[in-house]
C-alpha cells in the first residue's frame, strides 16, 4: 500500500470516529428533544478547557482530568437545559427560541473562555503518548484510543438505549412524547438526561481531540459543523446513521485532502451532502417521522 | 356603455379598505418628515464637534440595518432558518472588491454587480436546500458559511489576498470631496441604500408574496393545501434578501476600503442576530430598532472588551427564551395606548409565539 493511501485511510478513520462521536450527541438530542443544539461546539470547548485547567493548574495527570472534563461538560449541558431549554418546552415557538438561545450560549462560552484563559492556543497532553509507523505514516496511540473510544461509546449508547430503563424512556419520549408521559415517564427530566449525556459525549470528544487540534475558544465550531453534516448525512435522529456517516464522510474528506489538496476537502463534502439530500432527503438511515433513535 | 361607465367608475372610486392595503396606513407626512430629517441631519451634524463620528455611526447603522432587515425577512417572516446571511454579505463585498481591485472598475459601477452575484449565490444555496425542512436549512447554510470562509482564506490570491482578504480596495470618490464633505456623501449613499431596501422589504411584506410567506410560517400544512407553492415563495424571498445583503456588502467594501476575512467570525453573526431578536423577530420595525440599539450600546460597551460578547450572548439567549417577541411589540403597544388617536388595527406581523403547526416544527 502506498504511503498516500495509508495516510488517507488513517486520517479518514480517525476523523470519521471523531465526527461520529460529536454527531452521536447531536443526533440523540435531536431525536429525543427535537432540539438543534448549536451549543454543542461550546460544550466541547467547556470540557476541553476544564481538562486543560485541571492538568495545567492543578498539575494532575490527564487520566484524572479526562473524567472531570467530561463531567463538567455534562453539568454545563444540564445547566443550559435548566436555564434556557426547560422554560420553553411544550410552548409554541420552541424551535425559534432554543435555536437562538443555543447560539447565544455558544458565543457566551467562547467569550468566557477568552476572559478566563486567553485567546492563545492551548495544548492538552495526550492520554497515551507514543506512536508507530505503518508504511511511513505515523499512527499515534492517542488516535487509536480515540477510534476505540468512539466505537465503544456507540456500542454503549446502543446497549443503553435498548436495555436500560432510562434508555427505554428516552426512546419512548422520542417516539411519542404524549403517550410516554401518559405511561408516567417524566418527559422533562428525560430531556435533561439526554442533554446531559450528549454534553458528556461532546466533552469527551473535546478532551480526546485537543491533542490533535490545539485548543482555543472557538475550536468547537468546526467539529460541530462537521458533526451537523454527518448528522444530516446519516439521517437526523439515527444513531446507526451517525456512526456510518461519520466514517463515510471522514474517509471521503481525507482521501480528497490527500489526493486533491486540502482546499477541495470542504467543497467536496458540501457537494456530497447536497447530492445526498437530492437523492435521499432523509439521509442514509433516515427513519422518517415515526421512529427515531 | 363602456367608455362612459368606465369614466364614472373612475370618478366614484370606492373608499380604500385600509386593512386590505396596509401600506396606505402610513401617512405620507410621517415618511416625508423622516426622509427630510435624514437629508438635513448631516448638514447640522457637521457643525458639531463629534458630528463626523455620529455620521459614521449612522452609516454603520444603515448598512447593518439593511442586512438585519433582509435576514429578518427570511428568518422572522419567512421562517427560513438561514445562517448564510453573513456569507452572502461577504459574497457581495468580495464581488465588488475584486471587480475594483483586480479589474479596475469604478466602485459605483461595481456595487451594482455585487447584489446580482449575491442573488446567484443565494439561488445556488437555495435550490438544493429550501425544499427541505428547517433544520436542514440551518445545517446547510452554516456549512455554506464555513465553505465561503475557507474559500476566502485559501482561495486564489486575487480573492484571498494571501489569507487576510482584500486590504487595499479603492474607496468611493465623490469628485474632489474630502473630509466631512466626503462623509456627507457617503452618508447619503448609505441612506439611499437603506431607504430603498426598507421600502422594498415593506412592500414585499405587504404583498401577496408576503402574506403567503407569513401563512407558510404560521401553518405550513394549511398554507400548502391552499395552493401556495412553498418552494417558490421561499426561493423568491431568499433572492430578495440576498440582493440587499449583497448590496450592503458591496457598499461596505468601498466604504472601509477593503474586506477582511474576519468578517466570517462568529460574533458578526451574533451581532446581527441580536439586532433581530432584541428588536423583535418577525416584525417590520424590529431589526431597524435592534440595529440602532445594538450599534448605540456598542459604543458604550466597547470598553468592556470581551465581557461585551459574553453579555450579548447571554442577553440573546435570555431574550429568546423569556421575551421572544422583542422590543418592537412593546413599543407598538405603548404607542397605541398613549399616542394613537384610535386603536390601530392589529398588526399584520404575527409574533413568534403564534401557534405553529405541531407537526412541522423546525
Amino acid at each position: 500500500m502506498s504511503t498516500q493511501f495509508v495516510q488517507a485511510l488513517w486520517g479518514g478513520i480517525l476523523f470519521g470516529s471523531v465526527y461520529g462521536l460529536m454527531a452521536l450527541g447531536l443526533t440523540l438530542v435531536w431525536g429525543a428533544v427535537r432540539l438543534l443544539n448549536l451549543a454543542h461546539g461550546a460544550i466541547f470547548v467547556v470540557g476541553s478547557y476544564v481538562a486543560y485547567w485541571v492538568v495545567s493548574s492543578l498539575n494532575l495527570p490527564i487520566l484524572v482530568a479526562l473524567p472531570i472534563g467530561v463531567l463538567a461538560a455534562a453539568a454545563f449541558a444540564y445547566l443550559m437545559h435548566l436555564i434556557f431549554i426547560r422554560p420553553v418546552i411544550g410552548k409554541p415557538g420552541f424551535d425559534n427560541s432554543t435555536l437562538i438561545a443555543t447560539v447565544g450560549v455558544s458565543i457566551a462560552v467562547s467569550a468566557a473562555a477568552i476572559l478566563i484563559f486567553n485567546p492563545e492556543y492551548k495544548v492538552i497532553p495526550p492520554v497515551i503518548g507514543g506512536n508507530f509507523t505503518v508504511s511511513e505514516v505515523q499512527i499515534t496511540k492517542q488516535g487509536l484510543l480515540v477510534i476505540g473510544t468512539s466505537l465503544a461509546l456507540f456500542g454503549l449508547v446502543y446497549l443503553f438505549l435498548t436495555y436500560t430503563r432510562l434508555g427505554m424512556a428516552i426512546r419512548a419520549v422520542s417516539q411519542q412524547q404524549e403517550a410516554a408521559s401518559l405511561m408516567a415517564i417524566p418527559v422533562v427530566r428525560t430531556y435533561g438526561m439526554v442533554i446531559a449525556i450528549s454534553g458528556a459525549l461532546a466533552g469527551l470528544a473535546g478532551v480526546l481531540l485537543s491533542p490533535f487540534f490545539f485548543l482555543n475558544p472557538n475550536s468547537g465550531f468546526n467539529p460541530m459543523i462537521q458533526a451537523l453534516i454527518v448528522t444530516i448525512f446519516g439521517g437526523l435522529g439515527s444513531v446507526r446513521g451517525a456512526l456510518v456517516a461519520g466514517f463515510v464522510l471522514g474517509i471521503f474528506e481525507s482521501f480528497i485532502e490527500v489526493y486533491y489538496g486540502v482546499a477541495w476537502a470542504q467543497p467536496g463534502v458540501f457537494l456530497l451532502i447536497i447530492l445526498m439530500l437530492i437523492l435521499r432527503p432523509n439521509g442514509l438511515f433516515g427513519i422518517g417521522e415515526v421512529r427515531r433513535l | 356603455m363602456s367608455a362612459q361607465t368606465a369614466a364614472t367608475v373612475g370618478l366614484a372610486r370606492p373608499a380604500l379598505d385600509l386593512a386590505a392595503a396596509p401600506w396606505r396606513r402610513v401617512s405620507v407626512w410621517t415618511v416625508g418628515g423622516v426622509v427630510a430629517a435624514a437629508i438635513v441631519l448631516p448638514l447640522l451634524l457637521v457643525r458639531l464637534d463629534i458630528g463626523t463620528y455620529l455620521m459614521t455611526l449612522l452609516i454603520l447603522f444603515f448598512v447593518q440595518a439593511v442586512v438585519a432587515q433582509s435576514w429578518n425577512l427570511i428568518m422572522g417572516y419567512g421562517g427560513i432558518y438561514s445562517f448564510a446571511q453573513v456569507a452572502l454579505f461577504a459574497v457581495g463585498g468580495w464581488t465588488s472588491g475584486v471587480l475594483v481591485h483586480s479589474l479596475g472598475w469604478n466602485p459605483f459601477l461595481a456595487i451594482l454587480v455585487s447584489p446580482l452575484v449575491a442573488v446567484v449565490a443565494a439561488l445556488g444555496i437555495g435550490l438544493p436546500t429550501l425544499r427541505l425542512r428547517g433544520v436542514y436549512v440551518v445545517l446547510l447554510t452554516l456549512a455554506f458559511h464555513e465553505l465561503a470562509r475557507v474559500f476566502a482564506v485559501t482561495g486564489p490570491r486575487f480573492i484571498s489576498g494571501g489569507g487576510y482578504g482584500l486590504v487595499t480596495v479603492q474607496t468611493f470618490q465623490f469628485g474632489n470631496a474630502i473630509g466631512d464633505q466626503r462623509t456627507i456623501y457617503l452618508y447619503y449613499l448609505a441612506g439611499l441604500i437603506f431607504a430603498i431596501a426598507t421600502f422594498v422589504i415593506w412592500r414585499v411584506i405587504h404583498s401577496p408574496l408576503g402574506v403567503a410567506m407569513t401563512a407558510l410560517r404560521d401553518s405550513e400544512t394549511y398554507a400548502v393545501s391552499r395552493g401556495i407553492n412553498q418552494f417558490r415563495v421561499r426561493l423568491v424571498l431568499f433572492a430578495i434578501s440576498a440582493f440587499f445583503t449583497g448590496l450592503a456588502g458591496g457598499y461596505s467594501t468601498h466604504y472601509n476600503g477593503g474586506i477582511s476575512t474576519t468578517i466570517f467570525d462568529f460574533p458578526r453573526i451574533i451581532d446581527l442576530l441580536a439586532m433581530i431578536v432584541i428588536g423583535g423577530w418577525g416584525t417590520f420595525g424590529g431589526p431597524i430598532l435592534g440595529a440602532g440599539l445594538v450599534i448605540g450600546l456598542d459604543q458604550y460597551l466597547v470598553a468592556l472588551g470581551d465581557y461585551q460578547t459574553l453579555i450579548l450572548g447571554l442577553a440573546l439567549a435570555g431574550i429568546a427564551v423569556f421575551a421572544p417577541q422583542g422590543l418592537w411589540p412593546l413599543l407598538r403597544a405603548t404607542y397605541e395606548k398613549y399616542l394613537a388617536a384610535e386603536p390601530l388595527p392589529p398588526a399584520v406581523e404575527v409574533s413568534p409565539a403564534a401557534p405553529h403547526d405541531t407537526t412541522d416544527e423546525l
